[in-house]
Protein backbone atom coordinates (compact mmCIF):
# COMPACT_ATOMS: atom_id res chain seq x y z
CA UNK A 1 0.00 0.00 0.00
CA UNK A 2 1.21 3.47 -0.61
CA UNK A 3 1.82 5.82 2.23
CA UNK A 4 -0.71 8.36 0.52
CA UNK A 5 -3.24 5.49 0.42
CA UNK A 6 -2.49 5.00 4.29
CA UNK A 7 -3.36 8.23 4.29
CA UNK A 8 -6.50 8.21 3.07
CA UNK A 9 -7.74 5.56 4.75
CA UNK A 10 -6.47 7.14 8.30
CA UNK A 11 -8.38 10.43 7.36
CA UNK A 12 -11.60 8.33 6.55
CA UNK A 13 -11.20 7.48 10.36
CA UNK A 14 -11.15 10.54 11.56
CA UNK A 15 -13.18 10.50 14.20
CA UNK A 16 -14.13 12.69 17.23
CA UNK A 17 -11.13 11.85 20.25
CA UNK A 18 -11.39 12.83 23.58
CA UNK A 19 -7.08 13.52 24.91
CA UNK A 20 -8.50 13.98 28.23
CA UNK A 21 -9.96 10.27 28.58
CA UNK A 22 -6.31 8.87 30.06
CA UNK A 23 -6.13 11.56 32.91
CA UNK A 24 -9.21 10.77 33.23
CA UNK A 25 -8.96 7.13 33.91
CA UNK A 26 -6.06 7.43 35.83
CA UNK A 27 -8.02 9.41 37.99
CA UNK A 28 -10.72 6.86 38.25
CA UNK A 29 -8.55 3.99 38.72
CA UNK A 30 -7.07 5.77 41.97
CA UNK A 31 -10.42 6.47 43.72
CA UNK A 32 -11.81 3.16 43.09
CA UNK A 33 -8.09 1.70 43.83
CA UNK A 34 -8.42 3.31 47.01
CA UNK A 35 -11.49 2.41 47.87
CA UNK A 36 -11.62 -1.64 46.91
CA UNK A 37 -8.31 -2.10 48.58
CA UNK A 38 -9.78 0.05 52.06
CA UNK A 39 -12.81 -2.24 52.07
CA UNK A 40 -10.83 -5.29 51.22
CA UNK A 41 -8.46 -4.69 54.45
CA UNK A 42 -11.24 -3.40 56.25
CA UNK A 43 -12.92 -6.28 56.07
CA UNK A 44 -9.97 -8.82 56.12
CA UNK A 45 -8.28 -7.20 59.52
CA UNK A 46 -10.81 -4.80 60.73
CA UNK A 47 -9.71 -1.03 61.04
CA UNK A 48 -7.05 -0.55 64.30
CA UNK A 49 -8.80 -0.52 67.42
CA UNK A 50 -8.22 3.57 68.00
CA UNK A 51 -8.86 4.38 64.43
CA UNK A 52 -10.96 7.48 65.35
CA UNK A 53 -8.40 8.99 68.02
CA UNK A 54 -5.01 7.96 66.10
CA UNK A 55 -6.05 9.34 63.28
CA UNK A 56 -4.71 12.66 64.01
CA UNK A 57 -1.52 11.67 65.72
CA UNK A 58 1.56 11.83 63.99
CA UNK A 59 2.57 8.12 62.91
CA UNK A 60 -1.01 7.87 61.26
CA UNK A 61 -0.74 11.00 59.40
CA UNK A 62 2.48 10.35 58.38
CA UNK A 63 1.59 6.81 57.24
CA UNK A 64 -1.44 8.72 55.37
CA UNK A 65 0.62 11.25 53.82
CA UNK A 66 3.33 8.76 52.63
CA UNK A 67 0.96 6.78 50.95
CA UNK A 68 -1.05 9.90 49.30
CA UNK A 69 1.95 11.87 48.22
CA UNK A 70 3.98 8.98 46.64
CA UNK A 71 0.51 7.91 44.80
CA UNK A 72 -0.11 11.35 43.66
CA UNK A 73 3.23 11.98 42.15
CA UNK A 74 3.65 8.01 41.13
CA UNK A 75 -0.13 8.44 39.21
CA UNK A 76 0.98 11.93 37.50
CA UNK A 77 4.08 10.29 36.09
CA UNK A 78 1.99 7.33 35.00
CA UNK A 79 -0.34 9.15 33.39
CA UNK A 80 2.41 10.81 31.22
CA UNK A 81 4.52 8.25 30.82
CA UNK A 82 1.54 7.06 28.23
CA UNK A 83 1.69 9.90 26.28
CA UNK A 84 4.87 10.15 23.70
CA UNK A 85 6.73 13.08 24.28
CA UNK A 86 6.14 14.13 27.32
CA UNK A 87 8.56 14.07 30.19
CA UNK A 88 8.27 11.77 32.50
CA UNK A 89 11.06 10.93 34.66
CA UNK A 90 11.33 14.68 36.31
CA UNK A 91 7.65 13.57 38.36
CA UNK A 92 8.49 10.47 39.58
CA UNK A 93 11.51 11.70 41.55
CA UNK A 94 9.64 14.11 43.43
CA UNK A 95 8.54 10.77 45.33
CA UNK A 96 11.88 11.24 46.95
CA UNK A 97 10.64 13.85 48.97
CA UNK A 98 8.05 12.21 51.05
CA UNK A 99 10.39 9.06 51.44
CA UNK A 100 13.39 11.33 52.25
CA UNK A 101 11.54 13.07 55.13
CA UNK A 102 9.89 10.02 56.43
CA UNK A 103 13.54 8.50 56.78
CA UNK A 104 15.37 11.91 58.04
CA UNK A 105 12.50 11.43 60.52
CA UNK A 106 13.06 7.80 61.58
CA UNK A 107 17.10 8.08 61.95
CA UNK A 108 16.01 10.92 64.00
CA UNK A 109 14.09 8.58 66.41
CA UNK A 110 16.59 5.87 66.09
CA UNK A 111 19.92 8.76 67.06
CA UNK A 112 18.16 8.93 70.54
CA UNK A 113 18.72 5.11 71.24
CA UNK A 114 21.53 2.74 71.83
CA UNK A 115 22.13 0.68 68.29
CA UNK A 116 21.33 -2.43 70.23
CA UNK A 117 17.69 -1.15 70.84
CA UNK A 118 17.10 -0.16 67.20
CA UNK A 119 15.57 -3.78 66.22
CA UNK A 120 12.34 -3.23 68.51
CA UNK A 121 10.97 -0.15 67.09
CA UNK A 122 11.97 -1.28 63.08
CA UNK A 123 10.69 -4.56 63.66
CA UNK A 124 7.65 -4.16 65.99
CA UNK A 125 5.28 -6.82 66.11
CA UNK A 126 4.08 -7.11 62.40
CA UNK A 127 6.40 -6.37 59.79
CA UNK A 128 5.78 -9.22 57.74
CA UNK A 129 1.62 -8.58 57.98
CA UNK A 130 2.53 -4.93 57.01
CA UNK A 131 5.47 -5.92 54.14
CA UNK A 132 2.70 -8.51 52.62
CA UNK A 133 -0.56 -6.97 52.58
CA UNK A 134 0.27 -3.41 51.18
CA UNK A 135 2.84 -5.65 48.26
CA UNK A 136 -0.57 -7.82 47.53
CA UNK A 137 -3.13 -5.14 48.14
CA UNK A 138 -1.67 -2.79 45.93
CA UNK A 139 -1.52 -5.75 42.86
CA UNK A 140 -5.27 -4.82 42.64
CA UNK A 141 -4.78 -1.45 41.42
CA UNK A 142 -1.33 -1.99 39.98
CA UNK A 143 -3.48 -4.54 37.78
CA UNK A 144 -5.79 -2.07 36.67
CA UNK A 145 -3.09 0.96 36.06
CA UNK A 146 -1.66 -2.11 33.26
CA UNK A 147 -4.77 -2.49 32.19
CA UNK A 148 -5.18 1.13 31.89
CA UNK A 149 -1.90 1.04 30.36
CA UNK A 150 -2.51 -0.53 27.57
CA UNK A 151 -4.75 1.78 26.06
CA UNK A 152 -1.86 4.56 26.20
CA UNK A 153 1.33 4.68 24.23
CA UNK A 154 4.21 3.95 26.62
CA UNK A 155 7.30 4.66 24.93
CA UNK A 156 9.38 3.83 28.21
CA UNK A 157 7.30 0.95 29.16
CA UNK A 158 9.49 0.50 32.35
CA UNK A 159 9.03 3.84 33.74
CA UNK A 160 5.45 3.29 33.11
CA UNK A 161 5.72 -0.25 35.46
CA UNK A 162 7.83 1.77 38.17
CA UNK A 163 5.51 4.62 38.19
CA UNK A 164 2.09 1.87 38.27
CA UNK A 165 4.10 0.00 40.75
CA UNK A 166 4.64 2.57 42.81
CA UNK A 167 1.67 4.41 42.62
CA UNK A 168 -0.20 1.19 43.74
CA UNK A 169 1.54 0.54 46.47
CA UNK A 170 1.06 4.45 47.83
CA UNK A 171 -2.73 3.36 47.33
CA UNK A 172 -2.24 0.65 49.22
CA UNK A 173 -0.14 2.35 51.69
CA UNK A 174 -3.20 4.74 52.93
CA UNK A 175 -5.77 1.93 52.88
CA UNK A 176 -3.39 -0.61 55.40
CA UNK A 177 -2.42 2.71 57.51
CA UNK A 178 -6.44 2.09 58.42
CA UNK A 179 -5.53 -0.63 60.10
CA UNK A 180 -1.74 -0.86 60.70
CA UNK A 181 -1.21 -0.71 64.51
CA UNK A 182 2.46 0.34 64.28
CA UNK A 183 3.06 3.83 65.73
CA UNK A 184 7.13 3.95 65.50
CA UNK A 185 8.44 5.98 62.60
CA UNK A 186 11.29 3.53 61.80
CA UNK A 187 8.82 0.66 61.31
CA UNK A 188 7.01 3.07 59.14
CA UNK A 189 9.65 4.19 57.24
CA UNK A 190 11.36 0.13 56.70
CA UNK A 191 8.27 -1.52 55.56
CA UNK A 192 6.25 0.87 53.79
CA UNK A 193 8.99 1.87 51.71
CA UNK A 194 9.85 -1.74 51.15
CA UNK A 195 6.64 -2.87 49.88
CA UNK A 196 6.80 0.45 47.55
CA UNK A 197 10.02 -0.87 46.30
CA UNK A 198 8.74 -4.31 45.64
CA UNK A 199 5.79 -2.99 43.61
CA UNK A 200 7.63 -1.04 41.70
CA UNK A 201 10.41 -3.59 41.10
CA UNK A 202 7.17 -5.83 39.78
CA UNK A 203 6.27 -3.16 37.52
CA UNK A 204 9.81 -2.42 36.13
CA UNK A 205 9.63 -6.44 35.78
CA UNK A 206 6.24 -6.96 34.00
CA UNK A 207 5.34 -3.82 31.56
CA UNK A 208 8.18 -3.87 29.17
CA UNK A 209 6.60 -7.96 28.52
CA UNK A 210 3.23 -6.44 28.80
CA UNK A 211 3.23 -2.81 27.22
CA UNK A 212 4.08 -3.85 23.63
CA UNK A 213 2.56 -1.90 20.97
CA UNK B 1 0.02 30.09 10.54
CA UNK B 2 -1.29 28.21 7.22
CA UNK B 3 1.74 29.87 5.51
CA UNK B 4 3.28 26.50 5.77
CA UNK B 5 0.24 25.00 4.27
CA UNK B 6 0.07 26.57 0.99
CA UNK B 7 3.81 25.98 -0.11
CA UNK B 8 3.91 24.17 -3.11
CA UNK B 9 4.89 21.00 -3.10
CA UNK B 10 8.39 21.15 -4.31
CA UNK B 11 9.57 24.01 -1.96
CA UNK B 12 8.58 21.95 0.89
CA UNK B 13 10.68 19.30 -0.29
CA UNK B 14 13.91 21.30 -1.03
CA UNK B 15 13.55 23.35 1.88
CA UNK B 16 12.35 21.76 4.93
CA UNK B 17 10.75 23.58 7.47
CA UNK B 18 11.64 24.90 10.75
CA UNK B 19 10.52 23.01 13.91
CA UNK B 20 9.04 26.14 14.90
CA UNK B 21 7.10 26.48 11.43
CA UNK B 22 6.51 22.93 11.28
CA UNK B 23 4.75 23.26 14.32
CA UNK B 24 2.68 26.32 14.03
CA UNK B 25 1.32 24.31 10.79
CA UNK B 26 0.85 20.78 12.02
CA UNK B 27 -0.84 22.31 15.18
CA UNK B 28 -4.19 23.47 14.15
CA UNK B 29 -4.26 20.49 11.28
CA UNK B 30 -4.27 18.41 14.46
CA UNK B 31 -6.41 19.63 17.13
CA UNK B 32 -9.34 20.31 14.14
CA UNK B 33 -8.34 16.72 13.58
CA UNK B 34 -8.68 15.62 17.34
CA UNK B 35 -12.49 17.19 16.62
CA UNK B 36 -13.33 14.80 13.41
CA UNK B 37 -12.45 17.20 10.79
CA UNK B 38 -11.04 14.77 8.21
CA UNK B 39 -9.89 17.29 5.82
CA UNK B 40 -7.44 19.18 8.26
CA UNK B 41 -6.30 15.46 9.39
CA UNK B 42 -5.50 14.85 6.23
CA UNK B 43 -3.35 17.85 6.08
CA UNK B 44 -2.07 16.74 8.94
CA UNK B 45 -0.66 13.10 8.10
CA UNK B 46 0.71 15.07 4.90
CA UNK B 47 2.91 17.40 6.95
CA UNK B 48 3.98 14.78 9.33
CA UNK B 49 4.68 11.93 6.74
CA UNK B 50 7.19 14.19 4.84
CA UNK B 51 9.03 15.54 7.80
CA UNK B 52 8.61 11.63 9.54
CA UNK B 53 10.13 10.46 6.38
CA UNK B 54 13.18 12.07 6.45
CA UNK B 55 13.82 11.70 10.12
CA UNK B 56 13.40 7.77 9.72
CA UNK B 57 15.48 7.29 6.66
CA UNK B 58 18.00 9.78 8.16
CA UNK B 59 18.43 7.33 11.23
CA UNK B 60 17.94 3.84 9.03
CA UNK B 61 20.83 5.57 6.66
CA UNK B 62 23.12 6.19 10.11
CA UNK B 63 22.34 2.57 11.13
CA UNK B 64 24.07 1.62 8.00
CA UNK B 65 20.18 0.17 6.37
CA UNK B 66 20.70 1.17 2.54
CA UNK B 67 17.55 1.61 0.86
CA UNK B 68 14.44 3.18 1.46
CA UNK B 69 11.46 0.87 1.37
CA UNK B 70 12.20 -0.17 4.76
CA UNK B 71 11.53 3.43 5.79
CA UNK B 72 8.62 3.61 4.18
CA UNK B 73 7.14 0.28 6.73
CA UNK B 74 8.48 2.11 9.58
CA UNK B 75 6.84 5.19 8.55
CA UNK B 76 3.53 3.75 7.62
CA UNK B 77 3.40 1.82 11.09
CA UNK B 78 4.14 5.10 12.70
CA UNK B 79 1.71 6.71 11.13
CA UNK B 80 -0.78 3.84 11.84
CA UNK B 81 0.55 4.26 15.52
CA UNK B 82 0.01 7.66 15.33
CA UNK B 83 -3.34 7.70 14.24
CA UNK B 84 -4.20 4.85 16.84
CA UNK B 85 -3.06 7.06 19.60
CA UNK B 86 -4.28 10.25 19.32
CA UNK B 87 -6.06 10.41 22.36
CA UNK B 88 -2.65 9.90 24.12
CA UNK B 89 -1.19 13.99 22.71
CA UNK B 90 -0.75 16.13 25.46
CA UNK B 91 -2.15 19.38 24.44
CA UNK B 92 0.76 21.05 27.06
CA UNK B 93 3.34 19.49 24.68
CA UNK B 94 4.05 20.11 20.70
CA UNK B 95 2.37 17.83 18.13
CA UNK B 96 5.57 17.27 16.57
CA UNK B 97 7.40 16.29 19.25
CA UNK B 98 4.80 13.98 20.12
CA UNK B 99 4.77 12.36 16.62
CA UNK B 100 8.94 12.12 16.72
CA UNK B 101 8.56 10.18 20.21
CA UNK B 102 6.35 8.04 18.73
CA UNK B 103 8.46 7.98 15.55
CA UNK B 104 11.55 7.33 17.27
CA UNK B 105 9.96 4.22 19.01
CA UNK B 106 8.18 2.90 16.48
CA UNK B 107 12.05 2.67 14.67
CA UNK B 108 13.62 1.43 17.50
CA UNK B 109 11.19 -1.36 17.82
CA UNK B 110 11.65 -2.49 13.99
CA UNK B 111 15.49 -2.21 14.54
CA UNK B 112 15.20 -4.46 17.87
CA UNK B 113 13.13 -6.62 16.08
CA UNK B 114 15.34 -7.91 13.15
CA UNK B 115 18.19 -7.79 15.62
CA UNK B 116 19.92 -4.33 14.58
CA UNK B 117 19.65 -2.35 17.41
CA UNK B 118 23.11 -1.72 18.64
CA UNK B 119 21.87 0.41 21.83
CA UNK B 120 24.08 3.43 20.63
CA UNK B 121 22.15 5.06 17.97
CA UNK B 122 21.69 8.52 18.46
CA UNK B 123 18.31 7.85 18.53
CA UNK B 124 17.83 10.98 20.37
CA UNK B 125 19.10 13.26 18.07
CA UNK B 126 15.96 15.59 17.34
CA UNK B 127 18.67 17.71 15.14
CA UNK B 128 18.54 14.75 13.10
CA UNK B 129 15.43 15.65 12.20
CA UNK B 130 16.04 18.75 10.76
CA UNK B 131 19.66 18.27 9.31
CA UNK B 132 17.71 15.63 6.67
CA UNK B 133 15.61 16.98 3.85
CA UNK B 134 13.04 14.44 2.73
CA UNK B 135 12.44 12.88 -1.29
CA UNK B 136 9.81 11.53 -2.75
CA UNK B 137 7.73 8.56 -1.25
CA UNK B 138 9.24 5.43 -1.70
CA UNK B 139 7.63 1.80 -2.06
CA UNK B 140 7.03 0.21 1.30
CA UNK B 141 7.93 -3.75 1.33
CA UNK B 142 4.59 -5.36 1.90
CA UNK B 143 4.19 -4.92 5.40
CA UNK B 144 0.65 -2.91 5.94
CA UNK B 145 -0.16 -5.15 3.01
CA UNK B 146 0.14 -8.57 4.72
CA UNK B 147 -1.65 -6.74 8.19
CA UNK B 148 -4.44 -5.75 5.52
CA UNK B 149 -4.93 -9.48 4.21
CA UNK B 150 -5.28 -10.66 8.25
CA UNK B 151 -8.08 -8.49 8.72
CA UNK B 152 -12.02 -10.26 7.42
CA UNK B 153 -13.13 -9.52 3.76
CA UNK B 154 -15.78 -7.45 4.24
CA UNK B 155 -13.32 -4.87 6.26
CA UNK B 156 -10.44 -5.18 3.57
CA UNK B 157 -13.03 -4.75 1.00
CA UNK B 158 -13.99 -1.47 2.61
CA UNK B 159 -10.63 -0.22 3.38
CA UNK B 160 -9.86 -0.96 -0.66
CA UNK B 161 -12.48 0.86 -2.07
CA UNK B 162 -11.50 4.16 0.61
CA UNK B 163 -8.60 3.76 -0.51
CA UNK B 164 -8.58 3.08 -4.12
CA UNK B 165 -11.48 5.15 -4.95
CA UNK B 166 -11.12 7.85 -2.32
CA UNK B 167 -14.80 7.56 -1.81
CA UNK B 168 -15.92 9.37 1.46
CA UNK B 169 -16.61 6.72 4.12
CA UNK B 170 -20.43 7.35 3.59
CA UNK B 171 -19.55 6.00 0.02
CA UNK B 172 -17.46 3.37 0.85
CA UNK B 173 -20.45 2.13 3.21
CA UNK B 174 -23.12 2.11 0.96
CA UNK B 175 -21.03 0.62 -1.70
CA UNK B 176 -19.99 -2.58 0.52
CA UNK B 177 -23.93 -2.39 2.05
CA UNK B 178 -22.78 -1.82 5.11
CA UNK B 179 -24.65 1.59 7.00
CA UNK B 180 -22.50 4.18 7.78
CA UNK B 181 -21.68 3.42 11.98
CA UNK B 182 -21.08 0.03 11.22
CA UNK B 183 -18.57 1.06 8.23
CA UNK B 184 -17.12 3.11 10.93
CA UNK B 185 -16.40 0.71 13.36
CA UNK B 186 -15.60 -1.64 11.21
CA UNK B 187 -12.88 1.00 9.99
CA UNK B 188 -11.66 1.55 13.29
CA UNK B 189 -11.87 -1.69 14.34
CA UNK B 190 -9.83 -3.15 11.27
CA UNK B 191 -6.85 -0.48 12.01
CA UNK B 192 -6.20 -1.57 15.14
CA UNK B 193 -6.50 -5.00 13.87
CA UNK B 194 -3.57 -4.12 11.58
CA UNK B 195 -1.50 -2.19 14.06
CA UNK B 196 -1.61 -5.70 16.53
CA UNK B 197 -0.52 -7.79 13.54
CA UNK B 198 2.63 -5.58 12.86
CA UNK B 199 3.50 -5.69 16.90
CA UNK B 200 3.11 -9.33 16.33
CA UNK B 201 4.99 -10.22 13.46
CA UNK B 202 8.27 -11.01 13.78
CA UNK B 203 8.73 -10.88 17.30
CA UNK B 204 11.59 -13.00 18.80
CA UNK B 205 11.81 -13.84 22.47
CA UNK B 206 13.56 -11.51 24.85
Amino acid sequence: MKTDDLAAVLAADAQRVDTASLTRATGLIALAGLAVTSCAILLMFGARADLAVAMATAPVLAKLTLGASVAGFSLVAFQRSLRPGRATVGALWFVMLPLAAVFAWALATLAGQPAGEWAGPILGRSWRACLISVTLYAMLPFAALLALARFGAPVKPRLTGIAAGLGAAGLATVAYALHCPEDALPFIASWYPLAMGISATIGAVAAPRLLRW
Amino acid sequence: MQGGLDLPPLLRTFRPLSLDDLEAALRPAFLAGLEGDAAAYRRFLDLIGVRLRGFLRGHLARAGIAGNDEAEDVLQETLLALHLSRHTYDPAIPVSAWAHAIARYKLIDHLRRSGRHRGHLPIEDEALALSVSAGAASEAKLDVERALSGLPERTRRLIDRVKLQGASLAEAAQAAGMTETAAKVALHRGLKAMAKILVKRGTRPP
